[in-house]
C-alpha cells in the first residue's frame, strides 16, 4: 500500500503513483482509497452518458477504451481495472490527473486546470486547456527561482473571511521533450508519463506540501490579431465565465450542478487576488519577455510588496 | 435538429474561403464579416478543445492512435447536439453546422470511420483544387521550399500535427497524400458527397456556392448568396488580412490568403516540379478534369482508358 496527500486529501492506494511524492500520511481515516478490482463496462440506470463516461447516483464510470476503466464512488473510493493488459505504470498519470480531477468535482470542490508557482508567499496560477503552456510557464518561472507549487490540476479552498487557498501536493511537473530541451532541464527529467509518449515527469527543485494563499490567476491565451500580447483584466461577468471555462473539467461543472459554486469562487478570487488574461506568443523565444511582463504586473498589483527588486 | 456537413478538403484548397462565404451570409449592412470573428473551437474537426471537453481526457496524454479510436465518439456526440464548450449556446440552433476537416476519410485501428460515418455527419462538401496550385500555397503554409511541398503532397504517410515531442494545437490529421486524400473522400460510401472544384468556385462563386448550400439544405436566398459571394471575394479577404492580420495564419508575418488564383502554377512551378506532380497525381487529376500539361506515357493512358 502507498500513501499520498493529493490536493489536500489523504489517499491510500494499492497503485503506486509516480509523479506524486509519497507522503507518510498519519491517518487511519483515509479520505480517498484507490484499489484494483473489477469495474463494470457500463452502469445500470445511468442518468448521464458521454463518449467516455456514465454517471449514476454517486457512481462515476470513466472508460478509456483499451487502456483502463475507473469507477469513482462518492468522491471517496476509486476502483481501477486495466484493459488490454495495459501496465499499471502506464495509467498512473490518468489517476493523478483526470480521475482525481473528476473526484474533486464529485466532492463539490473548486478545481482549476492550472499550474502554479510561489511568488512572495502566494500561489500564482496559470490556467488554460491542455497544450496552452501551463507547465512550461511554471517551469520557466521555476528557473527564475519562483518555487514550483503544482502542475495541471489545482484545488482551491474558499473559507469565509480569508483569502482563497491553494493545496499543493508535491507532484512533479510534466513536460514534453521539446520543452525540456528548450528550458535546458534535461538533468531534471525523470520517467516518461506513459511509455509511448515523449512527455516526461520533471523533478522540481523543491516540493511543497503547505497550503498557500492565492495571489493571482492568469488565463493563458495565444497572441492573435484580435488579442495583442499583455495582461488584461476582464470584467466581473467575463471573469466568472473564464473561471468556469478553466475548471479542471468544465463539462462536470454543469453535470454536477457546480455553476453557482464556481460563480462564487470567481467573485472571491477576483476580489482577493484577481483574474487576468495573459496573452503572449506561445513560443520559447518569447518567454523572457513574458516573465518581464509578469514581474511588472506583480509589482503593479502589490504581489511583490516587501521584496527588494 | 441541426444537420452536420463536413467541409472536407486537402489543405490550401479553398476550405477557409468557403467558411468565409458561409459567414458572410449573415453579414449586416453590406459590411464584410471580420475574418477574425469566425468561431475558433468547433471550426475544425481536429480541434483539441471539443475532444478534451467531451471525453474528460487530455488528448495530450494519448497516442495519436488512441485519440483516433475516441474521435468517432466525439463526432457522434457533437452531431447529436452536444455542447463543446462552456459558452452559452445560441437560443435557436442553426439549420446546418459546417465543420472544416482536413483529415482524409480513414478508418481507425478498430475498423470504424474516424469521422463516425453517417452518425457523425449528414454529408460532405468536398472541395478540390488543382494540385499544381495547391503546391505553392502549401509551401508558403508549411514554410518549406516548393520541392518539399511537392514531396509532402506525394507522401501517403504525411500528416498535419503528427509530431511526437510536443503537443500541437490540433489533433493529428492523416492526409494520405493529395491523391489519397481526394480518393478517400470520393470513394467512401458512408455519407453523400457534393464535389466542388476550387476553379469553379473561382469562376462563378455565387453559382458554385449556391449549389453547395442546396446540397447541405442550408436555407439562403439567391440575393443573400450573391451578397456573400461579393463580400467574401478573395481580394476582400486578402485586404482584411493585410490590414489586421488573420488568426489562422500559419506563422507571424506569413500570409494565409496568398494569391487565390486558378492556374497561377504556370509562373510558380518549374517544369520538373510540374512533371513530378503530374506523375504522382495524374490519374486523380484526370478524374477531376484537370488537364495535364505533359502527355501521359502510352502505357499509362491505356491503363486509365
Amino acid at each position: 500500500m502507498h500513501s499520498y496527500r493529493i490536493c489536500g486529501l489523504s489517499v491510500l492506494s494499492e497503485v503506486e503513483l509516480p509523479g506524486i511524492a509519497s507522503a507518510p500520511v498519519d491517518d487511519t481515516d483515509w479520505e480517498v482509497t484507490v484499489r484494483l478490482g473489477a469495474v463494470p463496462q457500463e452502469l445500470a440506470a445511468a442518468q448521464a452518458t458521454g463518449p467516455t463516461y456514465q454517471i449514476a447516483g454517486d457512481l462515476f464510470l470513466l472508460r478509456i477504451r483499451g487502456i483502463a476503466r475507473f469507477l469513482l464512488k462518492g468522491g471517496r473510493e476509486l476502483t481501477v481495472q486495466t484493459e488490454d493488459a495495459t501496465p499499471l505504470e502506464d495509467i498512473a498519470i490518468f489517476i493523478i490527473g483526470t480521475v482525481f480531477g473528476i473526484l474533486l468535482h464529485q466532492r463539490g470542490q473548486i478545481v482549476l486546470h492550472a499550474s502554479a508557482v510561489r511568488v512572495n508567499g502566494k500561489a500564482v496560477l496559470f490556467c488554460g486547456p491542455s497544450g496552452a503552456g501551463k507547465s512550461t510557464m511554471a517551469a520557466a518561472l521555476e528557473r527564475q527561482r519562483f518555487a514550483f507549487v503544482i502542475d495541471d490540476l489545482c484545488a482551491v479552498v474558499l473559507r469565509d473571511g480569508s483569502a482563497p487557498m491553494v493545496l499543493p501536493d508535491g507532484r512533479q511537473l510534466k513536460l514534453w521533450s521539446q520543452a525540456i530541451e528548450n528550458l535546458d532541464m534535461a538533468d531534471k527529467r525523470r520517467a516518461p508519463v506513459r511509455k509511448s509518449l515523449e512527455k516526461y515527469y520533471v523533478e522540481p527543485e523543491k516540493a511543497f506540501g503547505e497550503p498557500l494563499p492565492l495571489g493571482a490567476v492568469y488565463v493563458l491565451r495565444q497572441a492573435r490579431p484580435a488579442h495583442p500580447p499583455g495582461v488584461a483584466q476582464p470584467n466581473v461577468v467575463d471573469s466568472a465565465l473564464l473561471l468556469r471555462r478553466n475548471a479542471y473539467r468544465p463539462l462536470l461543472v454543469n453535470r454536477m450542478g457546480q455553476k453557482a459554486d464556481y460563480f462564487k469562487a470567481a467573485a472571491a478570487i477576483a476580489n482577493s487576488a484577481g483574474i487576468f488574461h495573459l496573452t503572449r506568443a506561445a513560443d520559447f523565444a518569447g518567454i523572457p519577455d513574458v516573465i518581464s511582463t509578469l514581474r511588472a504586473h506583480w509589482t503593479k498589483i502589490g504581489l511583490l510588496e516587501g521584496v527588494e527588486a | 435538429m441541426t444537420r452536420t456537413i463536413w467541409l472536407a478538403s486537402y489543405p490550401k484548397s479553398g476550405n477557409t474561403w468557403f467558411r468565409m462565404l458561409v459567414a458572410n451570409l449573415s453579414a449586416r449592412d453590406g459590411t464584410p464579416v471580420d475574418i477574425n470573428a469566425l468561431p475558433e473551437r468547433s471550426g475544425i474537426a481536429s480541434a483539441r478543445g471539443p475532444f478534451d471537453y467531451l471525453t474528460l481526457v487530455d488528448s495530450g496524454l494519448l497516442t495519436h492512435e488512441e485519440v483516433d479510436c475516441l474521435r468517432p465518439r466525439v463526432y457522434e456526440a457533437l452531431a447529436n447536439g452536444a455542447a463543446d464548450d462552456e459558452y452559452d449556446m445560441p437560443e435557436t440552433a442553426p439549420a446546418v453546422r459546417f465543420v472544416k476537416v482536413h483529415d482524409a476519410y480513414t478508418l481507425t485501428r478498430t475498423g470504424e470511420p474516424l469521422l463516425a460515418g453517417a452518425r457523425g455527419a449528414d454529408g460532405a462538401i468536398v472541395i478540390v483544387r488543382d494540385p499544381r496550385d495547391v503546391a505553392p500555397s502549401l509551401a508558403n503554409h508549411l514554410g518549406t521550399d516548393m520541392d518539399g511541398a511537392v514531396r509532402f503532397m506525394g507522401n501517403c504517410d504525411s500528416a498535419f500535427c503528427g509530431v511526437l515531442k510536443a503537443q500541437y494545437y490540433q489533433l493529428r490529421q492523416g492526409l494520405r497524400g493529395w491523391s489519397g486524400h481526394v480518393a478517400s473522400w470520393l470513394d467512401q460510401a458512408d455519407i453523400p458527397v457534393h464535389l466542388i472544384r476550387y476553379e469553379d468556385l473561382h469562376a462563378d462563386t455565387a453559382a458554385a456556392f449556391g449549389r453547395a448550400l442546396a446540397f447541405a439544405k442550408f436555407p439562403a436566398s439567391p440575393d443573400a448568396i450573391a451578397r456573400a459571394a461579393a463580400l467574401a471575394n478573395f481580394d476582400q479577404l486578402r485586404a482584411q488580412e493585410r490590414q489586421k492580420g488573420f488568426g489562422e495564419a500559419p506563422r507571424p508575418n506569413v500570409r494565409f490568403f496568398r494569391r487565390g488564383e486558378a492556374g497561377a502554377w504556370r509562373d510558380e512551378l518549374t517544369a520538373k516540379q510540374v512533371a513530378r506532380i503530374e506523375a504522382d497525381h495524374g490519374a486523380t487529376m484526370r478524374r477531376l478534369g484537370y488537364e495535364l500539361s505533359i502527355r501521359p506515357m502510352p502505357a499509362e493512358a491505356e491503363e486509365v482508358a
